[in-house]
């Protein structure tokens, strides 16, 4: 109270009204405003420009020493850190470092295949029963735990992956599925650390993405063409397939490349149950394997003295923020050319 | 998995005593001991800091009891994230002490002039399997390097047999487990086998991440609990652990291999076995204390210091203090047989304690 200046009675009324500081004026007229939206809209841009500037000068030594055999190659090779210096390209770096990539962008598809084949019929499975069949209560607890589930950290997915799940796979399920016919189903069903778990692991973690994109796309349908198809004697599955998801086509391939998106990048899950086998593709379904982003988790400790180690570090988060973002573009080209024709107004059905 | 476990409960366990030690010095800051050198510090209280190998960390941990309660002003915080984040994170400035159980190579020394590697205690590393009924087995690096290459795959192969005469070996199939963090133990296994038999195990598959060829079945484990489990877990396992972990490995009913030295004699690991093999090195030692001590022709062949590695400048003088005396108090008052026989590690020698000690005193501020 005391800080406020005093002011003579009876004159506070007569006296002009106080000049309006800068400050306020300048939030009144709304310029705050506007620059917080000019920065929040610039701001994701710049960043994600940044990082691929910063990533792509940081890994250019590396992208010339590598060259195309990053690509081609599956050797993984941190060298002899107690060996010759070499200095080439800008950097100095011990010598009989080999570094191929092959191994991780297989390892890196595979297991995301793996989680989207399973986790999307589950998803929009789950998604229609939620919307249409359950009753209201039951459906939103449904939903309720949905989201939960996409709320679990991956490290404790992880964590339980490791310790409870994956032997369980190892023990009643990768038995069962040797007996498929096809080669990649056949062979050492390991110890619960390989392909399969981590594919698995990851469908867990898509999942709840999916479902509850496909579940809010699936609400937005409206109740008319959905009655008329009903009323035209369609079952419940035909309504399905014929109406309620042509309807949100766009949207869905939208929920799927978001939960692709995750798989590819999903990082401490899977380091802890993919086996960790740098240099190695998996040659079945059950065998060690390694992903881009598990290895730079769990190996750029040991190269993060040596010059060209980080910088192939670098250069492997590159190629994986590549494939994030041409995954990105791939989708939205698909939504572009579904989204013209997959709304079932005005065409027969 | 353990390591990764091991950080989120170290995460959760440390927060509230960092509170509460927050909490203590604001409450008690004129009343604090002054017992330690280091309470010239503003609040008080000093926190040491040193994260790395997790062969080392039993011992640390035993350390961080001990002087706790000697010195309940300054704070030791240690994890075992593996010895590849031990000297970054030392090298970067982020904790005052990184734990390795390899040297510094020129590498790092070039990128990080100055970064020091002192000896601590001499360590080594088991060989251990999980063979129900062979209690006892021998393996040379030659055999070692032939079943992690996947050239042999079961127990019962004429190669192993030939080194164990009289012993009944299992068809159980071999599953080799190694490390999936960077790691100490790895880089010191992998030498043990490059040593041993260069052509079986080149040298370019020495280090503390490794191409490991593939085998069929094979698994990778974080931290050497993670290996004391995991092995635990799967029967015909073979798997590298630190000595620090033996009674673990013996709860967990794993058999430990007797090893080939140089001299071709098979050794287990013994506090008199690696004092033996730790004879034909110690006086190589080199100021700097970097010296293998791999495939001696005497006792063990898997030995090596542990290395605390220091930036010779700390942060403040108050943290110089602390190291440099939570470090000379390790080497001689914590190398005493009640720290280092439960992990059965043997004390550095005289002359080794001596190149120590004259690193100690290059920590200034």
């Amino acid at each position: 109270m005391a800080s406020v200046p005093a002011v003579p009675e009876g004159e506070a009324t007569l006296s002009p009204p106080r000049r309006e500081s800068r400050f306020r004026g300048w939030l009144r007229r709304g310029s705050f405003i506007r620059w917080l939206g000019f920065g929040g809209a610039w701001i994701p841009t710049l960043m994600l420009v940044f990082i691929l500037v910063v990533l792509f000068t940081k890994a250019w030594p590396a992208i010339q020493i590598n060259g195309w055999g990053f690509f081609t190659n599956s050797v993984w090779n941190t060298g002899n850190q107690y060996g010759k210096s070499i200095t080439s390209h800008g950097i100095t770096y011990v010598e009989g470092q080999e570094y191929g990539a092959v191994p991780q962008i297989v390892g890196t598809l595979e297991t995301s295949l793996i989680a989207l084949i399973i986790a999307v019929p589950v998803s929009i499975g789950a998604a229609l029963v939620v919307v249409e069949r359950l009753p209201r209560r039951l459906a939103s607890l449904i939903g309720g735990f949905l989201e939960m589930l996409a709320g679990i950290p991956s490290v404790v997915i992880g964590l339980w992956g490791v310790l409870t799940f994956g032997p369980f796979i190892a023990k009643y399920i990768a038995p069962a599925l040797t007996h498929i016919p096809i080669p990649f189903f056949q062979g050492d069903v390991g110890h619960g650390e390989g392909l399969l778990v981590s594919g698995l692991v990851l469908a867990i973690m898509v999942i709840p993405i999916v479902a509850s994109t496909s579940r809010d796309l699936i609400r937005g349908v409206p109740l008319l063409p959905r009655e008329g198809a009903v009323a035209l004697g369609m079952s419940d599955a035909e309504c399905a397939r014929k109406v309620t998801l042509p309807w949100v086509g766009a949207g869905l391939i939208g929920a799927v490349v978001l939960g692709l998106a995750r798989a590819i990048g999903e990082t401490i899950a899977v380091a802890m149950v993919c086996g960790v086998a740098i240099g190695q593709i998996a040659t079945n379904l059950y065998a060690a394997m390694i992903t881009i982003a598990a290895n730079i988790v769990q190996n750029l400790d040991t190269v993060i003295t040596d010059q060209l180690g980080v910088r192939t570090y670098a250069e492997l988060a590159l190629v994986l923020m590549v494939i994030t973002l041409a995954t990105n573009v791939v989708a939205r080209l698909m939504v572009k050319r579904v989204s013209g024709t997959a709304l079932p107004v005005g065409r027969g059905l | 998995m353990g390591n990764r476990f091991r950080l989120v409960a170290a995460a959760a366990a440390v927060v509230p005593l960092a509170l509460l030690a927050a909490c203590s010095s604001s409450s008690t800051t004129s009343s604090s001991s002054a017992s330690s050198p280091a309470s010239a510090s503003s609040s008080g209280n000093t926190t040491v800091s040193e994260t790395g190998s997790t062969l080392l960390l039993p011992l640390v941990s035993s350390w961080q009891v001990e002087y706790g309660t000697l010195f309940p002003n300054i704070l030791i915080t240690t994890s075992g994230t593996g010895s590849g984040t031990g000297i970054a994170d030392a090298a970067a400035g982020t904790v005052n002490i990184g734990g390795s159980d390899a040297y510094l190579s020129p590498a790092d020394l070039s990128q990080f002039p100055g970064l020091m590697n002192i000896p601590l205690a001499v360590a080594g590393i088991n060989i251990n399997y999980n063979l129900p009924g062979v209690k006892k087995l021998n393996l040379n690096g030659t055999v070692l390097a032939q079943i992690y290459s996947g050239k042999i795959t079961t127990w019962n192969n004429s190669a192993i047999a030939a080194l164990n005469k009289g012993v009944s070996l299992p068809s159980t199939k071999i599953v080799p487990l190694h490390r999936a963090d960077s790691s100490g133990s790895t880089f010191l296994t992998t030498s043990y086998m490059n040593a041993q038999d260069p052509s079986g195990w080149t040298a370019s598959n020495v280090g503390t991440t490794v191409s490991w060829p593939s085998v069929p079945g094979a698994t990778a484990e974080t931290g050497s609990g993670g290996m004391v489990k995991g092995c635990a877990a799967i029967k015909g396992c073979i798997a590298y652990i630190g000595v620090s972990y033996a009674s673990q490995v013996a709860d967990d009913g794993l058999g430990t291999a007797a090893l080939a030295n140089k001299s071709g004699a098979f050794v287990l690991a013994s506090s008199s076995t690696i004092n033996a093999a730790l004879a034909t090195f110690s006086g190589k030692t080199p100021a700097s204390g970097a010296q293998s001590l791999i495939n001696g022709t005497d006792g063990y062949p898997i030995i090596n210091y542990e290395y605390a590695i220091v930036k010779p400048k700390q942060a403040s003088a108050a943290e110089a203090t602390a190291v440099k005396n939570f470090l000379t108090w390790g080497i001689t008052t914590g190398s005493g047989s009640k720290y280092l026989t439960p992990v059965n590690f043997v004390a550095l020698p005289s002359n080794v304690l001596a190149i120590a000690k004259n690193l100690i005193a290059k920590i200034s501020s």
